[in-house]
């Protein structure tokens, strides 16, 4: 029996240990790998592929390589030898067009495709379709341009297969130019250092941060106290009201906030009767924005959060302090306030954490801008390059080390905050045997 | 037996028999980016699998294609997410058998193997390929190969209000004449701003409204650079991009102009919702703007729009002064057939991609979406012909450009970008600017881009 | 008691400051039910027109009623994965003896500290070990793991402030370790339960990103896709319908507040204790 028990805290963690590895922690680590990467869309994530193409021998050449070799390397030939048509007896060209062909053509050699073709169209039993004369085409030509390999060997097989043999450093600085897939670097780390909005895009999110969080607390805590002291029916009322900003879906949260803010819309409207001519306040004060879209959504789980906290203390030792004649503000700071204290530091190293890896509404609202990364935070900057750009090319392991950045710093505010908690306080021993 | 019994049967002898009555079925799944005035992105594609079905049964063929509609997204964000599930899903064996994406996305997937060239797997040489505007191939080329079919195409033209402009002296004569005086490059941009600044000073448009750009970030911006003098984007030679800091500073400046020196354009012009943008340009609030072909369709039908001839001129992007040459961008959305699809499913998706290049069901898409065509025998389509905003803004499409092919491009862009709002509505100068997008792009991309 | 009477100083502070919502929030509604005016922030005319997805399917964008659905049983799973999995562990974090137990909830809040959508291209990895790419199943675990540490740090909280001598009464009762966490802890922390579900259906009802790119082919549309189809769709560009569809998608998460509001206030039964 003893022996069975023992076993319970592995099965009570085990599944949720596994999802979080699985999709957590695995992928944490995955992505610290892959900021020593280059890895983006067009170098592909799984598998390596070696290509020689146009870009590969221009890129040989510029480098030096001996020009015969490249010449040799970019080549197609056609040849019709007896490797070339046995693989046309084995292609599922008509018998009577592969008797022609073996008859008529054996031995020659094309240079192009081109004049392959125009070969194969004076032939009596000539192939109709493209279909068919592109699989003439496949079937004897030797080349290695625009071929796919997937391994080193393979690829030395295709050098062999159009006669070239080169020397191990040859081969090597060919093998490194045709490398379509990904490579490891350290450049990831030195461009962000070179970059000049390295430092802005930093002191971005500090600013955000610090702001944000700041409304976040200071109205969640002001929205808990005064719907403590309100009848039921409007703390309900304006609990509610809160709530509805963080669960509405982001567009639609953020196409009113511009509804809001611009050239025709509520405060240019408000603002007119005032004659302040319309403007779109979103460009003009974009911080603001930033700060009260997020505030307004963040403060919700504050407010639940101290509601619940104000409404756990014993209502014994309010009542006690009212009948010594405390004022409500005496109430709040004397009583409330020292009780709060874990909720607070919670909310705040949660909400610190959170705001530091969120982008979502700044994405929708300003993207970012406008300008040179005016409201470009972070984590809204690793999105942009590992996830979202309208031209397609995405680079997935830049996006990770700038990934790796923002957790470094989690980690270190994690920290620090886990020890302003009594980190030992929090996993006091358990009082019962397993 | 009983009748409910017999039914039964019936109807399980139904279903039994179904499978075993065709032969080999195969499916051909299509992701597109496509709203519903763009559904003939897919719908082409079905309407060509019937023909190749009959194809197929005359040429004594078992098989049979099912086209398939698989994901659709548009609009900029939803598009991206369209591209990322593509690029995962090929990688995983998944998604679908062709793809409608943009051209730039050639270089990107060519360069990671998630397609098939399509110069392998069809006749680019024979009908309708051979009929093709030339000027579509380059766009669809990349390292030395054709990947795509191009699957529409598009121009981005200068827009004015002709009342604005007869009020400013214009005569209709003049208006008639203004599109080859863009082309020839006698009205410039120059131009455009102090035409701008007169309607604005008549007081024909509010403040800010003189010139009128693009509501959003777009390629469209990239015209402004392309007609500068050197304005150049991209080195065949070396396949490098091109960044001409002469052409980068006129493109800054002439926005910066605009909106501190003339004031005919909003500082806080960028980022504006597009319904305010459509509604008042096709209600002549706005005297000078830019668009997009397919705006036609907007302007024509939801905003009511319905003497655009007599309203509006439209013509090439003027010249940004002496030694550049009006333009207009166009964009060329393109058929490709990814890895997903192996062996018979390959010849299969390109049979389908060249019947629905076919100028006939071509213009299907031409018409719902007012995009132009892809081919020269489609400008006698009837349809095509009949409707008289495809026919004259076809035109446009000779002196058109387009954006480079090549990996770097995005990142390229975005900091390009970046430049423009900060010289626009960031209060820094257009030389500042361009310093610090140079700077930037010396930093981190000097052994992509030729800076001169 | 508090004398909780309508201090009305406060009541108007405080509906000075929640303006904001307050009319952006009427004027979406309002929208909702107006022809929509593009020159002036008045609505014009009243109508039912933006309401008529209801009824009818929109062109191209399919039926509103199956992509709620969709959309709950989505959620619904995330809920479930995420309250059984985390009742478990933070029943072991706080009350089983195990070696590591420090280091493991010391883990749990510091992956709070990654941003999860860099993590993308590694689930896809990992998602594609397991055969579980392009599945919704897959989608479902992955949000629900994503939302697992959050999950994890309160239900500790809770267990937390169950007395021990309920437990302790259990075992010398004789009953296994096991039947006293289901049969007399459990009932203990069913606030926490309740608010652990409030917020991960929340999360799992706004999902938008991890589908579409987890499961690009998948037939399964959900609400926040469907909305989103309709704001990308340029030429249907139909602000009030956009805005109705909005709505539609808020007042399940409404409805479903009202009703466990005062569970949720229990919050504090734990979770956030030092």
């Amino acid at each position: 029996m003893e022996r069975i028990r023992s076993y319970l805290p592995l099965w009570f963690m085990l599944p949720a240990s596994v999802a979080v590895a699985l999709f957590f922690l695995i992928p944490v680590f995955m992505t610290f790998v892959f900021s020593f990467t280059t890895m983006s869309s067009d170098t592909g994530i799984l598998g390596s592929r070696y290509v020689v193409s146009d870009d590969t021998i221009r890129t040989l050449k510029g480098s030096g390589m001996d020009a015969a070799l490249l010449e040799k390397l970019g080549s197609r030939i056609f040849t019709f030898d007896e490797a070339g048509l046995a693989a046309l007896r084995k292609s599922n060209l008509k018998p009577a067009v592969v008797k022609e062909i073996a008859e008529k053509l054996s031995g020659k050699v094309y240079t192009s495709e081109k004049k392959l073709f125009n070969a194969l169209k004076r032939l009596n039993n000539r192939p109709r379709s493209f279909k068919d004369r592109k699989s003439v085409s496949r079937s004897i030509v030797q080349t290695l341009k625009n071929r796919e390999f997937k391994t080193a060997e393979e690829f030395r097989a295709g050098l062999a297969s159009i006669g070239v043999e080169v020397a191990e450093d040859v081969f090597e600085n060919l093998l490194d130019a045709a490398n379509m897939s990904w490579k490891w670097t350290t450049s990831n780390y030195s461009e962000l250092m070179a970059s000049d909005f390295t430092g802005k895009i930093l002191a971005n999110t500090a600013f955000y941060v610090f702001f944000t969080l700041f409304f976040n607390v200071g109205f969640a805590l002001l929205l808990a106290l005064a719907t403590f002291y309100m009848p039921s029916g409007q703390s309900k009322f304006f609990r509610a009201v809160w709530l509805i900003p963080r669960v509405s879906p982001s567009v639609i949260y953020i196409m009113l906030w511009r509804w809001l803010s611009f050239d025709n819309g509520f405060m240019s409207y408000v603002l007119g009767f005032f004659g302040v001519e319309p403007e779109n306040w979103l460009n003009e004060y974009p911080w603001t924005f930033v700060i009260f879209a997020n505030g307004f959504v963040g403060a919700s789980m504050g407010m639940i959060i101290f509601a619940s906290a104000v409404v756990a203390i014993p209502s014994d030792v309010l009542h006690a302090a009212e009948v010594d004649g405390a004022y409500k503000w005496q109430q709040i700071r004397r009583i409330i306030l020292p009780l709060m204290a874990w909720p607070i530091l919670f909310i705040t190293t949660y909400q610190t954490l959170s705001l530091m890896t969120s982008f979502e509404y700044i994405l929708l609202l300003t993207d970012g801008g406008p300008g040179f990364f005016t409201t470009e935070v972070w984590a809204l900057n690793a999105y942009h390059t590992a996830l979202s750009n309208y031209f397609g090319n995405l680079r997935y392991g830049f996006g990770a080390t700038l990934a790796v950045m923002l957790v470094g710093v989690g980690i270190a505010m994690s920290l620090l905050y886990l020890r302003l908690f009594d980190f030992k306080k929090l996993v006091a021993e358990p009082q019962i045997e397993n | 037996m009983s009748f409910k019994r017999l039914t039964m049967a019936a109807v399980a002898a139904g279903l039994f028999a179904l499978p075993t009555a065709q032969a080999a079925e195969i499916e051909i799944e299509v992701w597109a980016p496509a709203d519903k005035n763009e559904r003939y992105r897919f719908e082409a594609i079905t309407l060509a699998g019937n023909v190749l079905n009959e194809e197929l049964k005359i040429e004594g063929s078992d098989t049979r294609v099912v086209v398939k509609k698989g994901t659709s997204f548009s609009g900029s964000q939803g598009w991206a997410q369209l591209k990322q599930g593509f690029s995962l899903a090929v990688e995983a064996g998944k998604g679908p058998h062709i793809i409608v994406g943009g051209h730039e996305d050639i270089p990107v997937w060519g360069s990671a193997g998630l397609i098939h060239p399509i110069e392998d797997y069809t006749d680019l040489e024979a009908w309708p390929f051979s009929d093709l505007f030339p000027s579509l191939w380059p766009i669809m080329s990349w390292n030395g190969q054709v990947w795509g079919a191009p699957q529409d195409a598009e121009s981005r033209p200068f827009f004015a209000w002709n009342p604005h402009l007869k009020a400013i002296g214009y005569s209709d004569a003049d208006i008639a004449a203004l599109p080859d005086k863009v082309k020839s490059g006698q009205y410039t941009l120059q131009n455009v701003l102090e035409d701008a600044k007169k309607i604005q000073d008549k007081g024909l448009v509010e403040k800010g409204y003189g010139f009128y750009p693009r509501a959003t970030k777009g390629g469209d911006y990239w015209q402004f650079y392309a007609v500068q003098k050197g304005g150049d984007m991209y080195d065949p030679k070396s396949g490098k991009l091109i960044l001409d800091k002469g052409a980068l500073l006129g493109y800054y400046q002439f926005f910066n102009d605009a909106v501190y020196k003339y004031g005919v354009t909003k500082k806080n012009h960028i980022g504006m919702e597009w319904d305010q943008w459509y509604n008042e340009v096709a209600n002549g609030k706005a005297g000078l703007w830019h668009g997009g072909t397919w705006h036609y369709a907007r302007y024509t039908r939801r905003e009511g729009l319905t003497d655009f001839f007599d309203k509006v001129m439209f013509s090439l992007i003027p010249s940004g002064g002496s030694g550049g040459k009006a333009t207009t961008l166009t964009h060329p959305l393109t058929y490709l057939i990814s890895k997903r699809a192996k062996g018979e499913e390959i010849e299969l998706a390109a049979r389908l991609i060249t019947i629905a290049s076919e100028p006939r069901l071509n213009t299907l898409h031409a018409i719902a979406s007012a995009h132009l065509g892809i081919t020269k025998a489609q400008t006698k389509v009837s349809q095509y012909a009949d409707d008289r905003w495809t026919a004259e803004a076809t035109a446009l499409l000779q002196s058109a450009f387009a954006l480079p092919n090549s990996t770097d491009f995005g990142q390229y862009d975005t900091l390009v970008w970046k430049g423009l709002t900060a010289a626009w509505s960031g209060g820094v100068s257009p030389q500042d600017a361009v310093n610090t997008v140079v700077k930037e792009m010396q930093a981190t991309m000097a052994d992509k881009v030729i800076i001169r | 008691m508090i004398e909780r009477k309508t201090n009305w100083p406060l009541t108007i502070f405080l509906l000075i400051v929640s303006a904001p919502i307050l009319i952006m929030y009427v004027w979406l509604f309002v929208d909702s039910i107006s022809e929509i005016n593009t020159d002036s922030i008045w609505p014009t005319e009243f109508t039912l027109r933006n309401w008529r997805f209801l009824v009818e399917e929109i062109p191209g964008h399919g039926s509103v009623w199956t992509a709620l659905f969709n959309t709950t049983v989505f959620a619904s799973s995330v809920v479930a994965i995420v309250v059984i999995l985390s009742s478990t562990a933070g029943y072991a974090l706080s009350r089983l003896k195990f070696p590591y137990r420090a280091q493991f909830l010391g883990m749990v809040l510091l992956l709070h500290s990654f941003p999860s959508v860099t993590l993308i291209i590694s689930i896809f990895l990992m998602l594609r070990m397991i055969g579980l790419f392009d599945t919704l199943i897959g989608v479902i675990l992955v949000k629900a793991s994503l939302e697992l540490p959050f999950g994890i740090w309160i239900m500790k909280g809770f267990y937390d402030t169950v007395p021990w001598e309920i437990e302790m009464a259990g075992v010398q009762d004789g009953a296994s370790r096991f039947q006293v966490w289901y049969k007399l802890v459990l009932p203990q922390i069913m606030p926490g339960i309740a608010a652990l579900s409030i917020f991960s259906f929340m999360a799992g009802w706004s999902e938008f990103v991890l589908p579409l790119i987890l499961a690009p082919s998948a037939e399964m549309k959900l609400m926040s896709v469907y909305l989103a189809g309709l704001v990308n769709d340029d030429y249907l560009s139909d602000f009030g319908l956009f805005k109705a569809v909005g709505l539609f998608y808020i007042i399940p998460v409404m409805i479903f507040y009202f009703f466990t509001q005062d569970k949720l206030m229990n919050i504090y039964g734990g979770g956030t204790k030092g």
